[in-house]
């Protein structure tokens, strides 16, 4: 590649980045103006800018306590499984693994339909009783196909196998608990599983958001081995990187940033396995701009989600699980159909 | 029990499998007409008796013996969805706990031939059971055993009616079966004559299951379950014409509707150290306490309801029944104080257990929010 031809990918990638942050703040804002109290933009941001001069304190609860912590989940959980996405695709070498690939949420899922099910509480805390249980689901299930990979050697081929058992195991048994369920608590169940905005608070967000920025100062140093490994196993070790551990690192970050993401807005499919096909058709391979930018649309597509899922019926909230499917699906057959590289 | 009677029993069991004929082939029949508008034959004194759902009602049409024809009921559907009902009800009746358990058919665990080995003379259903049943119904009925369906969920005048004269005539109460589809049928009537003629606009009203308690919206219900009642007691849900039947609103859509009265549906929740508890055995300081937290949700202190003290709780498994008419009532009140000024919605309630129920009210089913000290 000629240099000036590498100049121009750099300029054409970095417009896509700026694009895209772009597109974020702006969703951002939609997301935040709407609702059904029909509050105008101005009234908005008077709440952030001048508070102590809102006639109505109505305004400030509505979009300080109920409309902000929503949108931050959105970023935070979209930029979650934004990046696990993109991670999860290249330590395993397939463009249809996703956070999901592994049961991780499926695990939530179960610890969270058992929670409710047999109505556990955590002392102290009984608001963090479900995500507290999703959570170490989640952790179980990220140990047991760890153990595995590490007894049968850390190829993508055993921890898809063995995730693939795992997301077989952890479903049936969430299947289990909702058929020992009765209809009000099933009905529950099921409201979790959906996904939904709703349990957004500022305890999750904060939870969430450190879990982001551990793991992308965690990962910031391997940003071109994760590049190398995409060229295969033996090519990135001959560049001096140590596959296994590298794998391992990295499934660790996931595991957690999935359970970061889900284990309090419950199972948000979709987002994982999308943000990142979007990213790598836009900027290309190198981590460095791939994995931030998967990011970005993680969060782009689930503020839009939000929105979308506000605007369906004002009054009630449309679990967001349901929408991003929805949202993501002709947005990805579009760059499916227009990539000229034929995806 | 001594090996002869046992193998009197065994032959006896054998038997009547093979010479097994639809009662109604010899002895008088009845003719009943259920909820679905099916003529149903069966025999004229049925003493064996499978009861699918509805215990209280069938205890009030019955009368305190109403049971001792039970022979097996869907033992989850009231042990495990109203817990403190079920144990208020076995300390009178301690056979209850021993009837034949047919299991629950939301669930799949309904088992046929637990259904027909009971041998009763009559199934009666719920509707919402003989739909999830499907076919098996079917075979029910193939192996001699007529099948009733009373609806009491359908939370209408005439299902109610038509759901406690066909039990009354089934158990042979029809007179008494009659009075409690007429004073209920005349309540409901009563209520709706007190709302129709008040002008002005309709309160605003808010209902959720508090079964999460205040630091999760729970369910709205739009037309159905407290929907419904709080539309024929001339409230104006603000749940209605949202998406999703049973869902939790947007609390930013419960803020801007501002509602005027507020109702949390609370139940016997097990081990919920939040939820808003009500009904049999439950202290009122607890359903107080409970309820006095969801004042603490953001913005709330701003809602009329809650600045006029309108924030009320309703149990939850009072809802469609024979006597779900005092809550209906209840509502009405809250909404329009002058217009119920001579009802007395929990005297209602008291009144109904006394008279039909072979046990007293005694918890909290129905309350206001007192404010705090």
């Amino acid at each position: 590649m000629t240099s000036i031809a590498y100049r121009k990918m750099a300029r054409q990638r970095l417009g896509w980045l700026i694009t895209g942050v772009t597109l974020l703040l702006l969703s951002i804002l939609i997301d935040l103006s709407t609702g059904p109290a029909l509050l105008n933009i101005y009234d908005v941001f008077s709440t952030f800018f001048s508070p102590e001069k809102m006639s109505d304190p109505m305004v400030y609860v509505i979009v300080h306590n109920i409309r902000l912590p929503m949108t931050m989940m959105a970023i935070v959980v979209g930029a979650s499984l934004g990046a696990a996405g993109a991670l999860m695709q290249t330590i395993l070498g397939n463009p249809l693994a996703s956070p999901y690939t592994l049961g991780f949420s499926a695990a939530a899922g179960f610890g969270a339909a058992v929670t409710i099910l047999f109505g556990l509480e955590l002392p102290y805390f009984p608001e963090l009783s479900v995500p507290f249980f999703a959570f170490i689901a989640a952790s179980t299930a990220c140990a047991l196909v760890y153990g595995v990979a590490q007894l049968k050697g850390v190829t993508a081929e055993v921890m898809v196998l063995s995730g693939i058992a795992t997301l077989f195991l952890f479903q049936s048994l969430q299947s289990l608990a909702q058929y020992m369920a009765s209809p009000e608590v099933l009905q529950e169940i099921v409201f979790w599983l959906f996904g939904s905005m709703l349990k957004a608070n500022w305890f999750s967000v904060s939870v969430g958001s450190s879990i982001f920025l551990f793991s992308v100062l965690v990962l910031t140093k391997d940003c071109w081995k994760l590049t190398a490994l995409r060229l295969g196993d033996d090519r990135a070790l001959s560049l001096g990187v140590n596959v296994q551990r590298l794998r391992l690192k990295v499934f660790a970050v996931v595991s957690l940033l999935t359970a970061g993401a889900v284990a309090f807005v419950g199972t948000i499919g979709f987002i994982g396995l999308v943000a990142p096909h979007i990213a790598r058709m836009l900027v290309g391979e190198d981590h460095r701009l791939l994995l931030p930018f998967s990011s970005i649309t993680g969060a782009v597509l689930m503020v839009a989600a939000s929105i979308i899922s506000k605007v369906i019926s004002p009054g009630s909230i449309v679990p967001i699980g349901i929408v991003t499917a929805v949202v993501g699906v002709p947005f990805l057959f579009g760059l499916i159909l227009t990539n000229k590289r034929g995806g | 029990m001594s090996y002869r009677l046992f193998n009197g029993l065994v032959a006896i069991a054998i038997s009547s499998i093979f010479f097994a004929v639809p009662a109604q082939a010899y002895g008088k029949t009845i003719t009943v007409t259920d909820t679905l508008n099916r003529k149903i034959e069966l025999p004229a004194k049925p003493e064996r008796i499978l009861l699918g759902f509805y215990f209280e009602d069938f205890y009030a049409i019955g009368g305190s013996n109403a049971f001792d024809k039970v022979v097996a009921i869907s033992k989850s559907t009231w042990h495990d969805w109203r817990l403190s009902q079920w144990n208020t009800y076995i300390k009178v009746n301690p056979e209850i706990a021993k009837l034949i358990d047919v299991g629950e058919v939301d669930s799949g665990t309904f088992s046929i031939e637990k259904a027909i080995a009971s041998k009763p003379d009559v199934a009666i259903l719920a509707a919402w059971q003989y739909n999830a049943l499907g076919d098996v119904v079917t075979k029910l009925e193939a192996a001699g055993i007529p099948v009733v369906v009373a609806d009491y969920n359908a939370q209408t005048v005439e299902k109610h009616v038509i759901s406690t004269l066909m039990i009354g005539k089934i158990l042979g109460t029809e007179q008494r079966a009659k009075k409690l589809a007429d004073e209920y049928a005349a309540a409901v009537e009563d209520v709706m004559r007190r709302v129709m003629h008040l002008g002005g606009d309709k309160p605003r009203v808010y209902v959720e299951l508090g079964n999460k308690g205040a630091d999760e919206y729970g369910n709205s219900y739009r037309e159905g379950m407290w929907g419904g009642v709080i539309g024929l007691a001339g409230g104006n849900n603000i749940a209605v014409g949202q998406a999703g039947q049973w869902s939790p609103l947007n609390p930013e859509y419960v803020l801007t509707s501002d509602p005027e009265v507020i109702f949390i549906a609370g139940s016997y929740w097990e081990s919920r150290d939040k939820a808003v508890l009500m009904g049999f055995g439950v202290e009122p300081e607890t359903t107080q306490s409970r309820l006095s937290t969801f004042l603490g949700r953001p913005g709330w202190s701003n809602l009329s309801a809650v600045k006029s003290q309108q924030v009320h709780a309703l149990y939850h498994g009072g809802a469609r029944t024979l006597y779900d008419y005092a809550f209906l009532q209840y509502i009405g009140k809250a909404l329009y104080p002058e217009a119920f000024a001579d009802i007395d919605p929990e005297e209602t309630h008291r009144r109904f257990y006394e008279t039909y129920l072979p046990v007293s009210a005694e918890g909290v089913f129905m309350t206001r929010l007192k404010s705090s000290p």
